[in-house]
């Protein structure tokens, strides 16, 4: 929308502050709509996605300039159609991406370069995915989360092709209305950017749909909040969060960026209203681990 | 425009239904003074107060510069002969910002002399052309705002043709309305598929005096043109083949004013020696008969002569530190003043050069949205994050 760039800050930084590196210009390879982003600690990379090349491009982690990838998943093999996010599986090495047009999820291996083949592909009737943008992996019990239209989809992590979902989280209880954003991961829990914002688009492609009669109103005047939510991987239906921010104090409106600290107990969010990164100190939200702790993430009483 | 219940949309009710539940079962808290348990308040924010300029549009004959400021979300008028002094942020005559405005993020910006209105391109989420009268200031509803297909960009308005040129990146597409448009109308007409080569277009420019269409391509390419967009999910079509994306080189290509459908360009800028570099705003001047593009890329405006073709270095680049352009987002021509203007993002600041200038020059006279110095986080909509646990950094893309 503005300039395709990947900006980076101190954990610290407060206010107008400005980046301390950029990652921006023609050799990167970047453009608009990074909807998911990921950093992979035990490489020291950058994975981004590339929506409108249909391509992942992977940095090194101390990437500046214009700087190109290190490695490039573009090309007819790889069954990209408009990528907008990316989320990483460490523990199996690897690359997982919404294909958001293309209404499937493409999984590469984590070392994937050039017009590679994905490993698995779910997409199909029976997957049920819609608008999908956050994905996050419990490699311990193998299952997959998937932030789609209006729920989240739990899926086996190893499914390919038509596969249903085995769980959602979806109903009035939860609080998720319309576009849940980006999700990650931790100890059991996934922790959403639930946006609630309101996107009608009247246009397919560039042909004007016949139903399209008048203006919608501005989706960032959707009335109903956002927040960032906490559910236990292995929850199912109308489940209410376990934990979640939202509210007038809290700053957040339609927050759609998600990335979790929990070393330091603290969750950035981003918001496109606010236009901005907010984080919020809360290690009550990341389950520690113990013996004390169940399976499932919830602390023993 | 219509509310979100009229809007046909079977998601609308879900969440309605949704609404009135989550008012059902709000705690007392939420109903007190007190804050509710959830509303917990950030330790730190990281955010722009300052309006952060994108595209950039003159009018001579009114005297006015405008910018498009998706930061803030709003348009601000300037006088265009007054720069800010001592490093001080410069005065707009006027700024509209507000809830009624419709403005969101928004790029492109145009200016229609003639009837003293201003276009602009939500280019995110809304979807809109808004158009406000030059008198139009603080929180007001703009005389028209039409739909325009998703990831709208630049803007050019064509008077003989009495047409309203809209570039789409996603689409790889160029549209055209009719000018008075208004709500929701069709297309008259597209510059769409494999032989016009657009790939990621941003800024356009309408040249009249010699019937043709210049528009700046970022290169992303997304190979077969079949997107169906999204929305109101799951109503769109699922694409089923691979698309085969590439990364194209950047270019300039330039269009009879007439083209349609799947037209060539008359003559197209691209290659190595062209210096593009995520090329953003583009103008026509008439004056040295060029094309003058901001090269966001490596912080430059480079100018073209209006024939060029193929693999051509620039006539001319402003280039260095002691121009002040700094990741530049659009340009413009004034003709009266022999001058062009340039918005930069990588600061709060609009910088008007001598149009015959070249290499490390200072601008002119410079409008500024901050003081000097402010810091800019340079924001544009960042719909993810990540932590680099390494280094112990955010990553926010735009």
């Amino acid at each position: 929308m503005t300039q395709p760039r990947i900006a980076v800050f101190a954990r610290l930084a407060n206010g107008d502050a400005a980046p301390t590196r950029l990652i921006t210009g023609q050799n990167t390879l970047l453009g608009r709509t990074i909807h998911g982003l990921a950093y992979d600690p035990t490489r020291d990379e950058i994975v981004a996605p590339n929506a409108l090349a249909d391509a992942i491009l992977v940095f090194r982690g101390a990437a500046a300039g214009s700087e190109r990838p290190l490695r490039v998943i573009q090309g007819p093999h790889t069954h990209l159609v408009t990528p907008h996010a990316v989320s990483l599986d460490l523990q199996n090495r690897e690359i997982l991406v919404a294909s958001l047009t293309g209404r499937r999820i493409n999984i590469f291996r984590w070392d994937a370069n050039g017009d590679a083949t994905p490993v698995r592909v779910i997409e199909g009737p029976k997957t049920e995915l819609g608008h999908i943008v956050g994905l996050a992996v419990d490699p311990d019990r193998n299952l997959l989360a998937v932030a789609n239209t209006h729920e989240i989809l739990i899926f086996n992590r190893t499914d390919n092709g038509d596969a249903a979902p085995r769980g959602r989280i979806a109903g009035p209880k939860t609080g998720i209305t319309d576009e849940p954003w980006q999700m990650e991961f931790y100890q059991g829990r996934i922790f959403l950017a639930a946006s609630n914002h309101f996107h009608q688009n009247l246009y397919e492609g560039v042909t004007l749909r016949p139903d399209a009669k008048e203006v919608p109103d501005d989706p960032w005047l959707n009335p109903i909040l956002g927040f960032m939510g906490v559910w236990n991987i292995t929850d199912n239906g109308d489940v209410a969060p376990l934990a979640m921010i939202r509210g007038p104090f809290s700053g957040l409106i339609h927050p759609v960026g998600l990335a979790l600290n929990p070393k330091d107990g603290e969750i950035y969010v981003s918001d496109s209203v606010k236009n901005g990164v907010l984080s919020f100190l809360v290690p009550q939200f990341f389950p520690q681990e113990s013996p004390t702790s169940n399976s499932d993430g919830r602390r023993s009483k | 425009m219509i509310s979100k219940l009229g809007a046909g949309c079977a998601l609308g009710l879900a969440l309605l239904a949704t609404a009135a539940a989550l008012s059902q079962t709000a705690s007392p808290e939420s109903q007190s003074s007190k804050p509710a348990p959830e509303d917990i308040p950030p330790i730190r924010t990281i955010a722009d107060p300052y309006p952060a300029f994108n595209g950039i549009a003159v009018d001579a004959a009114n005297g006015i510069v405008a910018m498009s400021d998706p930061n803030r979300k709003s348009l601000l008028l300037y006088d265009r002969i007054r720069g800010a002094s001592q490093g001080e942020a410069s005065l707009p005559i006027r700024q509209i910002l507000g809830p009624d405005t419709f403005l969101g993020m928004i790029a492109g910006i145009i200016l229609d002399p003639q009837r003293e209105e201003i276009y602009t391109a939500n280019n995110d989420i809304e979807d809109t052309v808004v158009v406000m009268p030059y008198g139009a200031s603080g929180n007001v509803k703009p005389r028209r705002v039409f739909s325009v297909p998703h990831q709208s960009w630049g803007l050019a308005l064509g008077n003989v043709a009495d047409q309203i040129a809209v570039t789409v990146e996603v689409q790889n597409t160029i549209v055209f309305y009719r000018r008075q448009v208004k709500g929701v109308e069709a297309p008259v007409r597209i510059i769409r598929g494999q032989a016009t080569g657009l790939a990621d277009p941003h800024g356009i420019y309408w040249d009249e005096s010699h019937n043709e269409i210049g528009v700046a391509n970022h290169g992303n390419f997304r190979g077969v043109v079949k997107n169906t967009g999204g929305g109101c999910a799951p109503s769109f079509v699922v694409e089923d083949e691979a698309e085969a994306g590439e990364s194209r080189p950047p270019s300039i290509r330039i269009f009879a004013a007439n083209a349609k459908n799947d037209a060539k360009p008359l003559r197209v800028i691209q290659g190595s020696r062209t210096g593009l570099d995520w090329p953003m705003g583009i103008a026509y001047d008439a004056q040295h008969d060029t094309i003058v593009v901001a090269n966001n890329g490596d912080s430059s405006v480079l100018i073209f002569g209006r024939n060029s073709d193929g693999d051509v270095a620039p006539l001319r680049v402003i280039r260095g530190d002691r121009t002040g352009i700094n990741h530049p987002m659009g340009v413009a021509v004034d003709p009266q003043k022999g001058e062009v203007w340039v918005s930069n993002w990588g600061d709060h600041s609009a910088l008007a050069f001598d149009s015959a200038v070249r290499g490390n020059v200072a601008p002119k006279r410079i409008i500024r949205s901050a003081p000097a110095g402010t810091h800019t986080p340079g924001f544009g909509n960042p719909m993810a994050l990540a932590y680099d646990s390494k280094r112990d950094q955010l990553l926010v893309p735009n």
